[in-house]
């Protein structure tokens, strides 16, 4: 009963605040220069990471030029390191941690297609071309190979694991080859 | 990022007067892709203390005909863009060209008014404060161009000043083909900048306080359309050269051709001589490599983007013939 009545006196305040979805998980967080709030700089790929503990969503080049850092939100493929939290509102954030099945904890397709054809060496941009070909899975379930490298674009990675990538994307698609 | 504070503006009005309120001291967020590399790397001497966030502005991202001009609204995401029926359908130099933009993750947020009005890509400019402080320039008026004496790989073979960063909007190129315009709005009402007018050597013309609404394409019948861009990577990186072609072909014939070239000079270029040329003639190769020539006539490349002569060449004739063959005959 206390922090619900603290928290109407907070609202009364006039506390800003974000509230969005990751991974179904509803996030509302304070906005401000404090420990516990979120700044106005302070980026998506941050907040997964740091506040939110969803490790699994990897920044590398923290400029939008590397992809690792690939989330979905309201299912399109968006860089969350040039995402400022603030501006997440009322959306739906999907990371790397929010593809398993939600009940029985299976892997999505996606994930299980990456381990069987050794889509990855290191795995560290692994996270984000999983995320960037669920979005493109999301919109076309039946890619083409040409699709598939377009829609991949802009994720690198330096093990060069591209040829095994494509085949795993093009296996977990339900109406692909 | 170094804090900074941020109004949210839900209408153009609202936009404008929070501009107007913090003048210099603000930055306008939409897509923020090109912004966010501001504040990360802190090149510019001042640092920007508030952020104008304009992406939820209602109604700023339609796509219209509207009797003869085409309406884009600034918002009008690059993906939408490249996807657009009614660009693929009359205008696919446009489409093709916000394509071509950096990776789809980039163009899922970045609008159109942002690719045209993204500060410049030269490597002295951008270099980030945190490793060993940002390096002052004629364009941020605290020294030199570094680039006339040093890297000029990528700088200007035309039209540079002072400063010698390119232009580096894709959709620019296209726009700049159609005679295209972007209407401004600030304290003052509405104003139209024409796309061929809105780049100068040291800055584009948007001033503070003011905000692109939308841009504006007049209506054209020119069907054979093509743009192409050299990079060095296909994806992420920006031009090296980029040319647009917008034709209009009869019996062989060319009656009607607009060529623009992009990331040679401060803004897009048209090459007016060539398609003074190119007009009543065939198009073949002989006619091609003729306004190729022509229309890099005016460039003085710098020491070391000599290299950008020749790709511009073979990209105009590439333009005008099509790969493997000429498509301007389809």
């Amino acid at each position: 009963m206390t922090v619900t009545r603290k928290r109407k006196s907070l609202k009364r305040a006039g506390e800003n605040r974000v509230r969005f979805l990751v991974n179904g998980n509803r996030v509302d967080l304070g906005i401000g220069e404090e420990e516990h709030q979120v700044g106005y700089s302070e980026t998506l790929a941050e907040t997964l990471r740091e506040r939110l503990g969803l490790t699994g969503t990897k920044v590398t080049c923290d400029n939008g030029a590397c992809g690792t850092c690939t989330v979905l939100m309201d299912g399109k493929a968006v860089l969350s390191c040039m995402t400022l939290t603030v501006e997440c509102g009322g959306k739906n954030i999907t990371t790397i941690e929010g593809l398993r099945h939600p009940e029985t904890g299976a892997l999505d397709p996606i994930q299980q297609a990456f381990i069987d054809e050794g889509a990855f060496q290191c795995g560290f941009c692994t996270p984000g071309i999983i995320m960037s070909a669920k979005a493109l899975l999301l919109e076309n379930g039946a890619p083409t190979e040409h699709e598939v490298k377009e829609a991949l674009s802009g994720n690198f990675c330096r093990c060069i694991t591209h040829y095994q990538v494509v085949r795993a994307v093009l296996a977990a698609a339900p109406g692909g080859k | 990022m170094r804090s900074f504070s941020y109004v949210d503006a839900y209408s153009v009005e609202e936009a404008v007067s929070a501009l107007g309120r913090f003048g210099a001291k603000a930055r306008i967020n939409a897509g923020g892709t090109d912004l966010m590399g501001l504040l990360k790397d802190e090149y510019l001497p001042t640092y920007p203390e508030v952020l104008v966030n304009v992406k939820n502005i209602p109604g700023l991202d339609s796509v219209s005909e509207e009797g003869e001009l085409l309406r884009i609204g600034a918002l009008a995401r690059l993906s939408e863009l490249g996807r657009s029926p009614l660009l693929l359908e009359r205008y696919p130099a446009l489409a093709e060209a916000a394509y071509a933009v950096a990776s789809p993750q980039i163009r899922n947020v970045a609008t159109l008014a942002g690719n045209l009005c993204q500060d410049v890509r030269c490597a002295y400019y951008r270099y980030p404060a945190q490793v060993g402080g940002a390096i002052g320039c004629a364009r941020k008026h605290n020294g030199p161009c570094l680039a006339v004496k040093g890297d000029n790989r990528y700088h200007a073979i035309m039209g540079g000043r002072k400063c010698f960063a390119v232009c580096p909007s894709d959709t620019a190129v296209a726009l700049a083909a159609f005679d295209a315009s972007l209407t401004v709005i600030g304290p003052h009402g509405e104003h139209s900048i024409p796309i061929a007018d809105f780049y100068t050597p040291l800055a584009h013309r948007l001033k503070h306080g003011e905000l692109v609404i939308r841009i504006e394409v007049p209506a054209v019948s020119l069907p054979h359309q093509r743009f192409f861009k050299f990079a060095l990577r296909r994806p992420i990186d920006f031009a090296i050269v980029s040319v647009a072609v917008v034709a209009s072909v009869e019996d062989g014939v060319c009656s009607d051709v607009r060529i623009a070239l992009g990331a040679i000079a401060p803004g897009p270029v048209r090459a007016t001589e060539a398609e003074e040329f190119l007009r009543g003639k065939p198009i073949n190769d002989e006619t091609a490599s003729a306004a190729s020539e022509l229309a890099l006539g005016g460039v003085k490349p710098l020491g070391r983007n000599g290299y950008k002569v020749a790709i511009a060449k073979s990209l105009v004739k590439r333009g005008l013939l099509g790969e493997g063959g000429n498509l301007l005959k389809e």
